[in-house]
């Protein structure tokens, strides 16, 4: 009689255009061992897969073993949880469709789960997180993109092509700025890290008054929250601008779905109540009459560099077992 | 008693004209139809007094009460979860009403009761043209209003509180038009029947080009979509503008839900290829880009005077059978 062992160990990955990180996480969200490589030195996807198998293979051999590892979750730029491949990454060096959830699999002989940031994210914030116990929920990532995934009666939504939950490019003003996927006046392009620079900017051209955003040598969303704190009016203007558009575009959001919360992750998050209070007096004042004051906007309460190894680790709970020695 | 025979089910929709009744068997075939005006009923007991009344007097004259199985209601502001119609702006009856435990307790018959939107939703799911899908929108476009409602997994998106679905209430121009919800620029006031009439009266009277519509004597959709088809330039920039504010909300919703179908139903979605042509060209312009020319955007098959009460009959199905008498 074969004896089952119950496996209660995964790993998770978060592949990001700098760093991959990857960790082992067992069954209650305790992170055992973490590593992480440099994303930029393969330009090669095949390279990369290598390289990456491979320190997760050393990874797990010294921490209690391959056997223990049940399976593999991924956090990959434009990754489509249905299809399990990477699908035309704008930012990403490797181009077109790459199914790196089958790759990964004949390599380490597990089975791999994969999907983009925002789904994981979602994950990590409902299993772990803000969201824990929570039905109908939005997550919104705000970095170089702003992203989203919603819960629905307690399920992920990804949408017929897994591709759902696109709010940084809904449409917010028909003639607006132009966007880096083509269309104009989504909201990716006010309420990004490129976004707000860009608000800084034309803030700076339309009028005299000093400010200190005009010294600093790089301007960053940093910076500028930074130059908030010191009272620099300009710049709580910028993020007052940034905030009205995304309290608009999310009331929006919020109209449709009623959800209980929409959870804040992202590098922009930390820019705290210079943002925070923009974007949610203008969500007060955009959203259906019935839902307003009912949705908590409330920024991740996950450690950053933890929430995406988490949130893969998650996934890979989601997907079946596999070995190639059955 | 013969099991067999228990194959029927009651649907209602209670409108702010009528109240519409039908018995329906399970293939969704109508066997008999009535219905009386909701406002000769402005207290809440006759009301209900009177619709159990005349039920009853249905069933026995239609096969007997003994043959159904269940009822289900559709009301505008109808909570599934609570069985309660809730601050409903339109109807005569105030505050929290449990009109589903007040039918049944009159009628000894389980009671669900569903939101209008919901309802027609199910319906297009059950019989009509979302059969077969997982995820979808269906959105009504009436004489004043916009509803809507999105299947996630194959099951209504309701949202935390039920209000799911406030499509005719997000934000499409900023400052504009003032809404009867109190806010401004909100869809329908845009999208709706009358506020696309609204714009093709903004456009008379700023124009002076000469156009059919200032002769005709009432401006109805009729008028203005006969004239269109006729080829008034004034009347075809109506339905334009209109076009394009519904398309681009539309594409914002598909990039937001990723929809294999978004379905429209009531009295816009009959005006024909004068709206459809403009209305596609925006929401393809403005959705993102890896869903474009994936979803598609169709008229209901359903004819309106059936759906509401063929999808109450419907939801009758979805509550668990209840007897007095067992």
């Amino acid at each position: 009689m074969n004896q089952t062992v119950i496996k209660t160990r995964v790993v998770g990955v978060e592949i990001s255009l700098d760093v991959t990180l990857y960790a082992i996480v067992d069954i209650r969200g305790e992170i055992i061992a973490e590593a992480e490589l440099i994303t930029s030195d393969y330009p090669d996807i095949n390279n990369y897969v290598t390289a990456l198998c491979e320190g997760i293979l050393t990874l797990v051999e010294e921490h209690g073993g391959y056997e223990t590892i049940r399976s593999v979750g991924i956090s990959a730029p434009s990754g489509n949880y249905l299809t399990a491949c990477m699908e035309n990454s704008p930012n990403m060096p490797w181009k077109g469709v790459i199914p790196l959830a089958a790759m990964m699999r004949d390599r380490l002989g597990l089975a791999v789960s994969l999907s983009n940031n925002a789904h994981v994210v979602a994950l990590a914030e409902h299993a772990f997180g803000s969201a824990h116990g929570m039905n109908d929920f939005i997550v919104v990532t705000l970095g170089h993109g702003v992203g989203s995934c919603f819960f629905s009666n307690g399920k992920v939504h990804l949408g017929i092509d897994g591709s759902g939950g696109e709010i940084g490019h809904t449409c917010i003003l028909p003639e607006g700025r132009e966007c880096g996927c083509g269309n104009r006046g989504c909201l990716e392009a006010y309420c990004s890290a490129k976004g707000i620079l860009r608000t800084a900017h034309e803030l700076l051209e339309e009028s005299d008054s000093p400010s200190l955003m005009r010294t600093v040598e790089k301007l960053t969303p940093k910076v500028i929250a930074d130059l908030c704190e010191e009272g620099d009016e300009l710049a709580k203007e910028t993020y007052r601008r940034t905030g009205y558009m995304l309290g608009w575009g999310l009331a929006n959001y919020a109209s449709i779905l009623n959800p209980e919360a929409i959870i804040f992750t992202g590098g922009l998050v930390h820019a705290g109540k210079w943002l925070m209070e923009p974007t949610d007096r203008s969500f007060e004042e955009h959203v259906f009459h019935n839902i307003q004051q009912h949705v908590k906007l409330v920024p991740s309460l996950l450690d950053d560099r933890e929430r995406n190894v988490l949130g893969a680790s998650v996934l890979a709970w989601a997907v079946d077992e596999y070995s190639l020695f059955k | 008693m013969d099991e067999n025979k228990l194959k029927r089910t009651i649907g209602v929709d209670i409108g702010l004209e009528w109240t519409n009744y039908a018995l329906v068997d399970i293939r969704g075939t109508i066997l008999a139809r009535d219905r009386f005006r909701t406002f000769d009923y402005p207290d809440l007991e006759p009301f209900v007094s009177n619709l159990c009344e005349r039920l009853i007097t249905f069933m026995e004259a239609n096969g007997g009460y003994e043959h159904v199985r269940s009822v289900g209601i559709s009301a505008p502001s109808a909570n599934f979860k609570t069985g309660m119609i809730e601050y409903a702006p339109n109807l005569p009856w105030k505050g929290e009403v449990p009109l589903a435990a007040m039918v049944r307790d009159q009628l000894g018959l389980a009671c669900a009761i569903g939101n209008d939107v919901y309802v027609m939703a199910l319906c297009e799911k059950v019989y009509g043209s979302a059969r077969g899908l997982k995820d979808f929108i269906v959105v009504s476009i009436r004489k004043k209003g916009i509803g809507s409602c999105f299947y996630s997994h194959g099951v209504p998106h309701t949202g935390a509180e039920g209000f799911a679905g406030e499509f005719g209430h997000i934000c499409v121009v900023d400052g504009g038009r003032r809404c009867g919800c109190g806010k401004e620029g909100c869809l329908e006031i845009y999208a709706s029947e009358d506020g696309c009439l609204e714009t093709a009266r903004e456009l008379l009277a700023s124009h002076s080009d000469s156009s059919v519509l200032r002769d005709c004597e009432e401006l109805t959709l009729q008028v203005l979509t006969s004239a269109a088809e006729q080829g008034d330039a004034v009347a075809l920039e109506a339905f334009r503008r209109t076009g394009e504010i519904l398309g681009r909300a539309l594409a914002n919703y598909a990039t937001i839900v990723d929809p294999e179908s978004i379905i429209l139903t009531e009295s816009m979605s009959h005006v024909g290829d004068v709206l459809m042509k403009p209305l596609r060209e925006a929401f393809e312009r403005h959705v993102f880009h890896n869903i474009r020319n994936k979803v598609k955007i169709e008229t209901s098959v359903l004819s309106d005077m059936e759906r509401d009460v063929l999808g109450a009959s419907a939801l009758a199905w979805d509550v668990k059978e209840y007897s007095l008498f067992t």
